[in-house]
């Protein structure tokens, strides 16, 4: 690397450094850094890399568009939870799976891998820990555990859960289709599920435990790899987090009935609401979004309005030339966000109609939305803008070139680590998708590595990095009583957080010699 | 100052996200007719906006 190159490079990577010192060193929100990330990057672009107003302006109506296909499926799914949430049902869905068994080992897999894969399904952004973490500290573990156990367990089901928006987020800043991307995506996903459950048995009883348990996990880490993997390359990508977790309930309730599972006495506790009505909000979810993606008549109905902006060719004053086209577009009635919004006031009408909800729970309902969306919003809003400033002046470009010459060949080892750092400094998937999405892509471009594989790689290690990120942690911490002791809990979900992104790093590099 | 930032919240938050949102477009159609001035105005009002959710937080 000459000195002149590895000078521009720090240039190009100071937005990105800016993100992370504030985020892990100053304790800064996602927002506000991703506020002052846009600062730098605007000002590096414009002093360094040649931007100009037009440039400018026209990255910043990408990025909003980007941000606006990304917005729809998280804050539809944030109302369809709330929806759910504000009639109790979580809970009831939570004690309906402690009646099946009274095995440790189980409560660990049903509650810590299984059901907070399954809230990641329906919500994300720190939800399973949230709600899964004080279930388990009342069936009697640790608050360490009970808040490292879903921490790990969920991280797997991360990009195609939230209705698939960090998988969504990939596609639009790469600008490649998901027949391209899934089945890599979803592989590696795949294995990370297995990894993740074991890892969640072995944070609480060992490896001893691991080997009583080994049998669950391998039955129901196939059934949710293997329906993740069947969902994700059938086009279904927004149900791949949420379906592969509700075959996974099915299959460890149905394991939890083997006589090794069985020696201990199940919980009795009864709820007033039946399992199936709570279940309801989820299952009128499946029938929609079905509808929307495999019915062709359905699909080309809500696909008629689409809104979509055109671009001229954008060129830098050092050269860099950004091609004219369109923006990613919005299919206003048929994108994912639209299919769960449908879900959400079908789900709402259903749970009124039988009186689930107490006087003026709508408010309460949109309030709680708008409450955990905006915040999310503002550091995706802008965390986006100042990547779609650095892409149309050549800097992510100049990252990339960077990366691929000191790694070379050994690059993939490297992918998954980056996709976890950017997990890490912004508490997100979806965010770290965005930052770094386009860099492994150029990168693998150079490379000459599959893109598919290496974005994989990205949104695997995008996806680990959820179960070590401090925003998620304080989440969880909060809800058992930790506030302020956060370390210990850290300490646990680092250790198997960096093991696991070690195996799929090495993964990457072997599945790279045969694509 | 810092009660008035506590207790409209999530208020001022949202503003600021509606703000980052549609300001982009603005800059669409100043960018699409080539005035330059209006390009230069609101991206120093998306730097403001962006100031201001440094603040808010």
């Amino acid at each position: 690397m000459t000195d002149l190159f590895f000078v521009k490079w720090i240039f190009a990577f100071s937005p990105i450094l800016t993100v992370l010192v504030l985020m892990i060193f100053k304790n800064w929100s996602g927002s506000r850094a991703g506020a002052a990330g846009w600062f730098v990057a605007l000002i590096t672009a414009t002093l360094v890399f040649g931007a100009h107003p037009e440039l400018l302006a026209y990255s910043q109506v990408k990025g909003a568009l980007l941000s606006l296909n990304v917005l729809y499926i998280i804050w539809a799914a944030l109302l369809l939870y709330n929806v759910v949430n504000e009639t109790g049902a979580i809970k009831v869905i939570g004690m309906g799976i402690q009646r099946f068994s009274g095995d440790k080992a189980i409560q660990i897999i049903i509650f810590g891998w299984i059901f907070a894969s399954f809230l990641q399904g329906v919500a994300g952004y720190g939800v399973p820990i949230a709600v899964a973490a004080p279930l388990l500290v009342g069936l009697g573990f640790s608050p360490v555990v009970a808040v490292a156990v879903p921490a790990i367990g969920h991280s797997w089901s991360v990009t195609f859960g939230s209705m698939g928006a960090s998988f969504q987020a990939l596609m639009a800043v790469s600008g490649l289709e998901s027949a391209y991307l899934a089945p890599w995506s979803a592989a590696l996903l795949g294995i990370t599920a297995y990894l993740c459950g074991i890892f969640a048995v072995y944070v609480y009883g060992g490896w001893k435990m691991v080997k009583h348990s080994l049998i669950a996990i391998l039955i129901v880490g196939t059934a949710m790899a293997g329906t993740q993997y069947v969902l994700a390359v059938s086009g279904m990508w927004t149900l791949g987090g949420f379906g592969a977790s509700l075959v996974g309930l099915g299959t460890g309730l149905a394991v939890a009935k083997l006589k090794i599972y069985n020696q201990t006495s199940p919980s009795q506790s009864r709820q007033e609401m039946g399992l199936w009505w709570a279940l309801s909000a989820y299952l009128i979810l499946i029938a929609v979004v079905s509808s929307g993606v495999m019915i062709p008549s359905v699909k080309a109905f809500l696909g008629q309005v689409k809104l979509t902006v055109t671009f001229p060719e954008i060129v830098s004053l050092k050269g860099w030339v950004t091609k004219a086209g369109t923006g990613k577009g919005i299919n206003l009635f048929g994108h994912g966000g639209a299919l769960l919004l449908y879900s959400s006031i079908i789900s709402y009408f259903v749970y009124r109609s039988k009186g689930f909800y107490k006087p003026h729970a709508l408010k309460a309902i949109l309030q709680k939305t708008v409450k955990s969306g905006v915040p999310t919003s503002l550091g995706i809003v802008s965390m986006v803008c100042f990547a779609m400033i650095m892409d149309h002046c050549q800097m992510i470009y100049i990252l990339a070139e960077g990366i691929s010459r000191v790694f070379g060949s050994f690059y993939p080892l490297v992918s998954p680590w980056i996709g976890l750092l950017g997990a890490f400094m912004t508490g997100s998937n979806t965010n770290s998708n965005v930052v770094f999405g386009v860099l492994q892509q150029q990168t693998a471009q150079l490379a000459g590595l599959s893109t598919a594989l290496i974005l994989a790689a990205q949104t695997t290690g995008g996806a680990l990095g959820s179960m070590i990120a401090p925003a998620k942690i304080l989440v969880g911490c909060s809800t058992v009583g930790l506030s302020g002791k956060e370390g210990p809990v850290l300490k646990v979900t680092l250790r198997y957080g960096l093991l696991i992104t070690g195996i799929i790093g090495i993964i990457t590099i072997l599945a790279s010699l045969i694509t | 100052m810092d009660n008035f930032f506590k207790r409209h919240s999530t208020r001022l938050k949202t503003t600021a996200l509606i703000l980052m949102l549609v300001l982009p477009f603005l800059l669409y159609a100043a960018a699409s007719y080539n005035s330059m001035l209006q390009v230069k105005l609101l991206l120093v009002l998306m730097g403001i906006n962006m100031l201001y959710v440094m603040i808010i937080e």
